[in-house]
């Protein structure tokens, strides 16, 4: 009897044991992983009506240096791969402009630079993209960048008023960004 | 880093499911485990005792959806391409990574020496439970990110994920209360050794056109997320004692307490005819110490640094990037507190149809089968037919909603040493999980071991589900 038991036990067993098996897996795939999302948001955002041109006398009515440490972090810094900046400048007011964009480091030194010049109203929107990384500008100034400067120089009179409703100066920006997650 | 990025990767994309269900052990009463999942099973032993660490060991896995083949198989496909397609668009938010381990570290049972229709038993076990459902909206955005997708609202809601250990002291008493019916209960006190919980999130991230600039970001959260033990545990694994020496101590009522009941009974419709039922962790723990909850709650747009003329001009020192930083964080704060908070066990309820049939197998199947059960010569009655077969019902409270398995069984005897348990269980995870359990009485000594999804086993990594159940126990039938 103790024969037949051992004999039934071993037997399940080695059923199980037998029936297990396991086709061939290549774990080392994981080094071939990429997870590298792109994230899109909006970078400066700047509204000056005519008015206020109008009262600013000197030779930029804007000239304006904001912390931007989105890219400094450390994170989005290191893992940074490609992406865009996009710009979008729309002028309502009844003078020509110019407007500069730098990109600065920790100590405002400027790293790279945008220059729109805008005729007098009525203008279309001038819409810009700047490639980085992936055959575009380098992309150790995005990696680098702490600070942004606008700056924007009146061309016209400070006198003039556009007959177009609420005329104001407008730059926006966003940035769509490639970032290793792995 | 390697080897945490393989078991992330296996923990997350493969949908592991550890469903809770012992469908072999369920009313196998031959196994005094099985008083475990019915303290109202028929249970005719005199005495018995667990093997201390050896009586009841079980782990169980599975996969649903996808399995590690899917992604690790040998066939030439890129990684990217196969866990875009299977994982990130291929799983839903229903799809659950679970875990259930439970190590029996003592146990033993003895009947009353003045009522010999009552049967107690009692004991000592750690058990770990873990689900983690899949967070497809996340896993899309940490996938392709937000670029684009003008619209599509990220929800928050999909990520949900509970987790505990406890070590878990019982008694229980299983009676006869007349030749039809057997009642049981078991008192259970838990002692918490660590236990995290995000369950209720809601809110989404949404990304559109902006109204002043190109883009707009949305985030709107109440999300929340509760630990206890966890910091413990951390602190353990970096002092001298070690990490071993805060798990015994929390293990032994000096971590988190609750108490908790199982109910179950076995109804005998007639002599071949068996109905049974079973509630299964009715209890609750309450978290006192060591907590930490952590929430994050409120609503912000960003549409970037904004600088409006004149406003900007009023302050020329203003630094408008920690201004809107400051700003996000004011509208969705990020908080901790220790408050103390009640989590409530996954109840799990069994109940089965059982039909024995065939010639009686004790007494060289010559026994009549009109016999009393556990009066005396119980064991003769718990051997009265050589084969059973029925159908159980497995349900358990989830995050999600109850999930549900059914099962069909076929129980045969050999003598008195030996009995086989097949079963065939669909649930929403596999259709087709073949089971096979054996349960060898040597002398005292009784030894089981019972194992899931037998079909699985041909190529392990490709299975959707495998569960493993053994232990050892000495054992004594018959009168007292």
């Amino acid at each position: 009897m103790h024969k037949a038991k051992n004999y039934l036990l071993g037997l399940a067993i080695a059923l199980i044991g037998s029936i297990s098996c396991s086709e061939s897996q290549d774990f080392d795939q994981i080094d071939a992983l990429e997870v590298t999302p792109t994230v899109e948001a909006s970078m400066i955002y700047v509204e000056a009506p005519e008015r206020i041109i109008n009262q600013l006398t000197g030779v930029n009515f804007i000239q304006q240096t904001f912390n931007f440490d989105a890219f400094a972090e450390d994170f989005v810094s290191e893992n940074l791969l490609d992406g865009v900046v996009s710009y979008e400048l729309e002028n309502t007011t009844s003078k020509p402009l110019e407007v500069l964009i730098e990109f600065l480091d920790d100590a405002d030194n400027v790293l790279d630079s945008e220059f729109f010049t805008m005729p007098a109203a009525p203008t279309a929107l001038l819409r810009r993209d700047v490639a980085y990384g992936m055959g575009g500008r380098n992309i150790d100034i995005i990696r680098n960048t702490s600070g942004i400067r606008v700056s924007a120089e009146n061309l016209g009179d400070n006198s003039s008023t556009s007959s177009l409703p609420n005329p104001m100066v407008i730059l926006r920006s966003s940035a769509a960004f490639r970032i290793r997650l792995q | 880093m390697r080897k945490y990025l393989i078991a992330f990767s296996i923990f997350l994309l493969h949908a592991v499911v550890f469903s809770q269900h012992k469908s072999l052990l369920y009313d196998f009463y031959e196994i005094p485990q099985s008083l475990l999942l019915n303290p109202g099973v028929r249970a005719s032993y005199q005495w018995y005792a667990g093997v201390p660490l050896a009586s009841g060991i079980s782990v169980q896995a599975g996969t649903s959806g996808i399995a590690v083949n899917d992604i690790f198989a040998q066939d030439g496909l890129d990684i990217n391409d196969k866990i875009r397609d299977r994982a990130v668009y291929g799983l839903t938010s229903r799809d659950d990574v679970s875990s259930t381990i439970q190590l029996e570290l003592l146990s033993g049972g003895f009947r009353d020496p003045n009522r010999d229709d009552t049967f107690y038993s009692f004991g000592w076990y750690i058990e770990q439970d873990v689900i983690n459902y899949w967070p497809r909206d996340l896993a899309v955005l940490a996938w392709e990110g937000n670029a684009g997708r003008y619209g599509e609202r990220f929800r928050l809601s999909h990520l949900k994920t509970r987790g505990e250990a406890n070590s878990v002291f019982h008694f229980g008493i299983n009676r006869q209360m007349n030749r039809q019916l057997t009642l049981g209960a078991r008192a259970k006190i838990y002692s918490g050794i660590y236990h995290f919980s995000s369950t209720r999130n809601r809110g989404y991230l949404l990304t559109q056109e902006g109204i002043n600039n190109l883009v707009s970001n949305t985030l709107v959260a109440d999300m929340r997320l509760q630990t206890s033990g966890i910091a413990a545990l951390e602190d353990g694994a970096d002092s001298d004692a070690g990490l071993s020496s805060t798990l015994m101590k929390r293990a032994l009522l000096g971590g988190d307490l609750g108490l908790g009941v199982d109910l179950g009974f076995t109804w005998a419709v007639n002599q071949q005819l068996l109905i049974t039922g079973s509630l299964l962790d009715v209890g609750f723990m309450l978290h006192s110490g060591d907590v930490r909850t952590f929430t994050l709650k409120g609503r912000a747009t960003v549409e970037g640094v904004e600088v409006i003329l004149p406003q900007a001009l009023a302050d020329p020192n203003a630094d408008f990037w920690e201004d809107l930083v400051d700003e996000i964080e004011e509208l969705i704060p990020f908080e901790e507190e220790n408050s103390s908070y009640v989590s409530f066990r996954p109840t799990k309820l069994y109940g089965s149809v059982r039909y024995d049939f065939g010639e009686p197998s004790a007494g060289g199947g010559q026994q009549s089968c009109d016999c009393d059960v556990g009066t005396t010569g119980g064991a003769e009655l718990n051997n009265t037919y050589r084969n059973a077969v029925g159908g159980q019902l497995f349900l358990i409270n989830r995050p999600r909603g109850p999930q549900a398995a059914i099962t069909g069984f076929y129980l045969r005897r050999i003598g008195n040493f030996l009995a086989l348990k097949g079963t065939y269980t669909a649930d929403k995870y596999n259709l087709a999980n073949l089971g096979l359990g054996l349960n060898v009485q040597a002398g005292p000594i009784q030894f089981y071991v019972l194992a899931d999804n037998l079909l699985g086993y041909r190529n392990i990594a490709n299975s959707h589900y495998a569960s493993v159940q053994f232990g050892l126990n000495i054992l004594s039938w018959g009168s007292k």
